[in-house]
């Protein structure tokens, strides 16, 4: 559900009627946990203003809640944008004055209407709120920023200038989806209630003073939250419903009219509107800011718009029931659920019978399920997946441009667990009427991820991860895990530590001599989509990264800022929820309910696995999110911010172990050459590389007890050197900085060499920490500037420094670093460690990106080796015998790409190549461990050996 | 149920699902199972669906094919310990298909008028059809029905047999001729290598090799691309027992004048150097003077341009250390080799696949070669029980397997020693 910050009083009257509602609400209920969570909130959060937290309303009837604020910065510069593509955001002034009064009227209403109607208007009206803030940035960008009330501009703007709006009738045509099989079939909308037109449509028109009367205009009193109409940003209160799919449409017929739309279909409905058809509001939507695509989404606008942008591409999941019930043969009834509902789906939906007839057969011949078939559809190779559960079989219909025969199946494996930790079960997932739209979002989503992930992250951002690489890194039973120095980790844990022991003071249950309604079983911390630390088992920690992978809050959190996100729902952590073999005598697993907490802050997310029933009081019902447990995890992130600034150096610090660009190991063309050079970038790329030495936070760590020389540098030049490369000479830097600051030409950097401390340095040899100091610099004599000092400067150094950083910081033998990428994954603990995004953009080439895509898709195909090769365990759980399948079980897998640059103008010469290895290993002795990486081909490599080194670092 | 391991071939027509045939191992699958099958495809293209395969979690695969939209072959493999790779499967249905237009040509095939009468005239395809599917794991060393490309034996006199391979052909009125030794091909002469189709070679040399135990005969071929509706003459004369030549040639000569006086003219002289030839490709298929390496326990090298392939599998090892592990059984290490190449085939190298013969509406399994930026020139796997190297030039494709015992970054340079080694010394 969509929320976004709210600081002023729009309509002041209106936030009151809300508030009211609320605790309306509240006593209605009747839960003892709302009064004292009320009361709680706010002492607890120190925060918030409000006397209730922002999420309480979106908190839905079944206790799960989803809600999610971009930080001010964010909104604001996503509303910039949008600004910037709007001509005439006069218009909108007026029309957002009329909503005002339009929602007084209907508010007044339906003031003594029943609660039901209530709850609906609070939502409605906060949507509007939501709406008139959007609005009120727009004016008061075009008014240079300057904050007024923003009534008072509304009013002065529709007053000043009266002539910019058109008061003329105008039509319009909007396009809506609508499904009616989403409504309840059993009882029929009753016209007292609105009808189809509010419950399908969403539009929620009062027939005035003179009910009865025959053949009144429709106009629009009220939008359904969550309804096909308030999703579609297009229709507006107070417009006129005059046709649907050209059929004219009063008061008397609408019903018929909706009622004859036999399926789920688009009907184009056509408005009257008051105002000026405004395409500057619905471009708002097209071309929107991609920063906010994937929120977007997220918040459950827009699915429609994003739905029909893949709709040329087949892809469908549906639910089918393998038991049919032939005495009451209805069309489709087999059909237990389908997603998507629209074209793209249509031909593989017509095809079922083939998916059913081969599930059934295929057992039946060879004893074994089927798991994949691929077919031919308007020649595109589309792939389906199979899982069957029970009596049902569950389709999954995928180009196969998009997803690899050889990884289908860990993608169907994926979406079972998730939804297997979201639901339960598949079937009470499917087969549940009241979780249709959230199984429409969710898988709204899987979809956008799959197809075009590109659409939900920008693309200006650090190199997007191609959908090889999403594939392969989401398919990994593993988080992905920053190394931190020990100093932040300690604390980080320490902190995380102090919060699962639940002493909560006067705000814990036990002050009031309560029995306590969670138990926190584990809690994990993220930082910008990275796991910083986790404090849960191994599998819980999966399920949880798998509920937060699917919606995208990974990405999001290292993208945008989030305001605030609070996550809340019943989940079944799969393994706690089979029964465990080990039976230790006189133990038995609580059969308690799991909940999941998850609250973001800006950058930071922790997630919180709570336990009802056990020792803490057993959940009832559907229970919401506890304010105490929110604020409590608020108060934990809040205490984690100081980190941030540590955390973020790490992140900015110089890729450990050093890393090199493709780009570097192609001679580029002459022409291209020199634009490489001149500009910074270039430099940046020559400082990342030489940083290996540089006292990053990690280097700081581990070079702590090194000499006085090292300490002095700890201000991290190299920082502000890759990082903004626009800063000038940095404090205690040293001869090396001043001659490699970003303003210096290539050429004093090549000449740099010769200066005098530098030749000194090659004599010293490094004897102990001063000489380091200055031979950490040391930049031998090269005609080009060649990246890779690394090697002439182990020479300079003592044995011991040198045998640290060979561990630490460069992982290849030989001279030259030839590291490209690497993934290491811990199978035990459930992470791996990759360079982060921000070091892979510090590398950004030409080349650079395709062997990252490259190196991906290679480990897909590597991985799927090393999957057949493990004892393969059958679906139902019990082990296979073990049988020399093929080639027998893989422990080691290398293929050689050869690459040459694009665009090779020089005819004379032969285009230059640059060959290099994609390696992968899995270990599984000491611990299970798999390893990929990619080298330059320069150096003969023992994987193994690098395997260790890196392991070496990775401290947990 | 069908059994692991066990492999059917359904034949059925395209447009009304009569069963022509069905021949595999194992017990015939029941009728209404042939009838699904058949029917699932027929269903889907009527949506505009075209099946192409399936896998079950053992392994077990089904693949569907339409050829000429009038037959339809489906392969059904049980999975199990040696599952039979998709790659495998299609390459099957290719080569049966190859064969029965070989034997009936193609208007028989493609326009089917009686049915019954058809079924009877299949019945000619059905030793090749068998032994298509017994070679398929039979562990012979016969890769061409996968690879492609015709088995080859390099043979070290080379230059006088090719001469008189090339004046008989000439004077048998032909252009294509070839000696076979043990269903390889030891000679052809140039117009075989650069007119025929590499489907159709394969094709040919498993009816040569199914001949094998006649001393001549003079069987009316179709030539699947070449010549696929008038048919041509295959005369076939056994020199030695497993040393065949064959020619393909028009209305003249006659068997028994070609049997009669060309072959003694030109071949008797050579009979003993036959002989000797014989008795070294028993030995190994490598000329002596090729010096492998002791640890090498398989090797195939595919000429890419001429579409040739050598499969070594040596029997005992040369100068292998007192302490080296045995050699694996020699029909594993085939097995591996089969894998190993398949694995490589569909994952990094290009299949030499482009056969024209294939309309385009056939589906293409997915490539997943295609998707990567990079070109993928070389592979490596390490198992328990060997180490396989691959490795791609733009002539040749090597597929290596050695010894546990090489290291792994000394891979790379054995297999490209290993490379030099055979193409200096056969000129392959």
């Amino acid at each position: 559900m969509a929320s976004r910050h709210f600081t002023e009083a729009v309509g002041t009257h209106l936030q009151s009627d809300s508030r009211e509602n609320k605790e309306e609400k509240g006593g209605h209920d009747g839960s003892d946990d709302d009064s004292t969570a009320s009361s709680y909130s706010n002492t607890g959060s120190g925060f918030s203003d409000d006397l209730e937290p922002e999420w309480l309303d979106d908190v839905q009837k079944n206790g799960e809640l989803f809600y999610l604020e971009l930080s001010e910065g964010e909104e604001e510069a996503l509303f910039a944008q949008v600004t910037a593509s709007q001509s005439a955001a006069t218009n909108h002034v007026r029309f957002s004055d009329k909503e005002v009064e339009i929602i007084t009227e209907s508010g007044k209403k339906q003031a003594d209407s029943s609660n039901k109607s209530e709850a609906k208007f609070k939502k409605f009206a906060k949507i509007l709120r939501r709406r008139q803030s959007s609005k009120r940035i727009a004016v008061n960008r075009k008014e240079g920023g300057a904050p007024q009330r923003p009534t008072s501009i509304l009013k002065n703007q529709a007053g000043q200038q009266p002539g910019v709006v058109v008061h003329q009738q105008r039509l319009k045509d909007v396009y809506v989806y609508l499904n009616p099989k989403r409504l309840c079939s059993s009882s029929p909308p009753s016209p007292e209630k609105g009808g189809l037109l509010e419950a399908l449509l969403g539009v929620v028109h009062r027939p005035g003073g003179n009910a009865g009367k025959r053949g009144e205009k429709l106009t629009i009193h009220a939008l359904v939250p969550h309804s096909p109409a308030s999703k579609c940003a297009d229709i507006l209160i107070g417009d006129v419903l005059v046709a649907v799919d050209d059929v004219d449409v009063t008061s008397e017929n609408i019903e018929r009219v909706l009622s004859c739309i036999p399926g789920p279909t688009q009907v184009r409905l056509t408005f009257e509107t008051v105002g000026p058809v405004e395409r500057c509001v619905y471009s708002r939507l097209k071309p929107s800011p991609p920063v906010s695509q994937l929120v977007r989404l997220l918040w459950g606008e827009d699915t429609v718009e994003l739905q029909m942008s893949i709709a040329h591409i087949p892809h469908i999941l549906m639910y089918l029931s393998l038991k049919l019930d032939s005495e009451s043969p209805q069309e489709e009834q087999e059909i237990l659920y389908q997603y998507p509902v629209s074209e793209s789906s249509v031909q593989l939906k017509a095809v079922r019978g083939i998916f059913l007839t081969l599930c059934d057969m295929l057992e039946n011949v060879t004893g074994g399920q089927i798991v994949s078939s691929s077919l031919l559809l308007r020649n595109q190779l589309v792939h389906v997946g199979y899982w069957k559960e029970g009596s049902n079989l569950l389709v999954l219909g995928v180009p196969a441009s998009r997803v690899p025969l050889l990884y289908l199946q860990t993608v169907i494996e994926g979406v079972v667990r998730t939804l297997k930790v979201m639901y339960g079960s598949l079937d009470s997932a499917f087969c549940e009427m009241e979780n249709g739209s959230r199984l429409d979002h969710f898988f709204c989503l899987f979809f956008q991820q799959l197809i075009q992930p590109s659409h939900l992250i920008d693309s200006s951002r650090p190199p997007t991860p191609d959908i090889s690489g999403t594939l392969f890194l989401d398919g990994l039973p593993a988080v992905r895990w920053l190394t931190l120095p020990a100093d932040i980790k300690v604390e980080v844990d320490t902190v995380l530590s102090d919060f699962e022991s639940s002493d909560f003071g006067d705000m814990s249950e036990d002050f009031y001599g309560m029995r306590r309604l969670y138990v926190i079983l584990g809690s994990c911390l993220f930082y910008k989509g990275y796991l910083i630390a986790n404090h849960l088992p191994k599998e819980d920690l999966l399920d949880v990264c798998l509920y937060c992978q699917h919606y995208c809050l990974l990405p999001l959190a290292s993208e945008e800022r989030v305001g605030q996100l609070v996550v809340w729902r019943e989940v079944f952590p799969q393994q706690r929820a089979q029964p465990s073999p080990a039976c230790h005598p006189g133990h038995c697993e609580p059969h308690g309910r799991y909940f999941l907490l998850i609250v973001g802050l800006q950058h930071f997310m922790q997630c919180v696995l709570l336990e009802s029933g056990g020792c803490a009081s057993p959940a009832l019902g559907s229970p919401g999110p506890d304010c105490v447990y929110v604020d409590q995890v608020k108060a934990t992130l809040l205490q984690l911010e100081s980190l941030d600034a540590g955390i973020e150096e790490r992140l900015c610090a110089p890729p450990t172990p050093c890393l090199s660009c493709a780009d570097w190991f192609l001679p580029a063309g002459g022409r291209d050459r020199q634009d490489a050079v001149g500009t910074s970038p270039i430099l940046n790329r020559l400082t990342a590389a030489i940083k290996p030495p540089s006292p990053g936070s990690i280097g700081r760590n581990l070079f702590g007890e090194l000499g006085s020389g090292l300490r002095g540098r700890r201000p991290s030049p190299q920082r502000s050197l890759s990082d903004s490369g626009s800063e000038g000479h940095v404090e205690g830097t040293g001869p090396f900085t001043s001659g490699l600051s970003p303003f210096a030409t290539p050429d004093t950097v090549r000449r740099t060499p010769s200066s005098g401390t530098r030749r000194d340095s090659l004599g010293s040899g490094g004897s102990d920490g001063s000489g380091g100091n200055a031979g950490f610099f040391k930049i031998p004599r090269l005609k080009h500037p060649n990246p890779f000092y690394l090697g002439s400067l182990k020479k300079s150094l003592t044995e011991r420094e040198t045998e640290e950083m060979h561990n630490v910081l460069k992982l290849t033998a030989g001279a030259e670093n030839t590291l490209f990428h690497y993934v290491l994954m811990e199978t035990v603990q459930g992470i791996f460690i990759a360079p982060t995004h921000k070091e892979v953009h510090q590398l950004s080439g030409s080349i650079h990106p395709q062997l990252i895509q490259n190196f991906y898709r290679c480990c897909l195909s590597i991985r799927h080796v090393f999957q057949q090769s493990l004892p393969t365990r059958d679906r139902r759980g019990s082990e296979r015998p073990q049988s020399t399948r093929g080639l027998g079980p893989v422990k080691e897998h290398g293929v050689l790409f050869q690459c040459k640059p694009e665009n090779w103008t020089d005819q004379k010469k032969p285009a230059p190549m640059m060959t290099y290895w994609v390696i992968g290993r899995m270990l599984l002795e000491p611990v299970p461990q798999e390893f990929y990486v990619c080298f330059h081909d320069s150096v003969a490599e023992v994987p193994v050996e690098m395997a260790f080194r890196l392991s070496f670092g990775l401290a947990v | 149920m069908l059994q692991a391991e066990a492999l059917q071939l359904l034949c059925l027509t395209a447009s009304s699902g009569v069963p022509l045939f069905s021949r595999g191992s194992s017990k015939q699958l029941p009728f209404s199972i042939i009838g699904s099958l058949n029917g699932v495809h027929m269903f889907g293209a009527g949506h505009g669906a075209q099946l192409s395969s399936c896998e079950t979690e053992h392994g077990s695969r089904v693949v569907w094919r339409v050829f000429q939209e009038s037959l339809m072959l489906i392969a059904v493999s049980g999975g199990g310990g040696s599952a039979i790779s998709e790659l495998q499967l299609r390459r099957l249905l290719e080569n049966v298909w190859n064969c029965m237009v070989m034997v009936l040509g193609q208007d028989e095939l493609a326009n089917i008028r009686n049915v019954e009468r058809l079924k009877r005239e299949v019945r000619s395809c059905y030793h090749l059809i068998d032994m298509l599917l017994e070679r398929i794991n039979d562990g012979q060393g016969m890769m061409g029905y996968l690879t492609q490309c015709a088995d080859c034996v390099p043979l070290s006199n080379s230059g006088r047999v090719q001469e008189t391979l090339d004046s008989f052909t000439q004077a048998a009125d032909s252009e294509f001729g070839c000696l076979v030794v043990h269903g390889r091909v030891a000679h052809a002469t140039e117009k075989w290598w650069s007119r025929l189709a590499p489907q159709e070679v394969v094709v040919l040399l498993a009816l040569v090799y199914s001949l094998s135990g006649t001393s001549s005969c003079d069987y009316p071929v179709f030539l699947p691309q070449g010549s696929p509706t008038v048919a041509i003459r295959l005369l076939c004369f056994q020199l030695l027992p497993g040393v065949q030549v064959c020619v393909l040639c028009g209305p003249k000569p006659s068997l028994y004048q070609a049997g009669k006086e060309l072959l003694s003219r030109f071949w008797s002289p050579l009979l003993e150097t036959l002989r000797g030839c014989l008795e070294q490709t028993d030995r190994s298929i490598l000329p002596p003077s090729v010096n492998l390496r002791w640890d090498v326990q398989a090797l195939l090298l595919i000429n890419r341009e001429s579409r040739r392939a050598i499969t070594v599998c040596p029997r005992v090892r040369g100068g292998a250390s007192a302490n080296a592990t045995p050699l694996l059984s020699s029909a594993r290490r085939l097995e591996l080799l089969t894998h190993f190449y398949t694995f490589a085939v569909t994952r990094y190298f290009t299949s030499e696949d482009v056969s024209p013969a294939s309309p385009a509406s056939e589906p293409a399994p997915e490539d997943f070669s295609q998707g990567f930026t990079h070109v993928p020139v070389q592979c490596y796997l390490v198992t328990d029980e060997c180490k396989c190297y691959g490795l791609q030039s733009p002539q040749h494709q090597l597929y290596l397997l050695t010894d546990l015992s090489v290291p792994t970054f000394a891979l790379r340079s054995v297999a490209t020693q290993t490379l030099s080694a055979i193409t200096a010394a056969t000129g392959f």
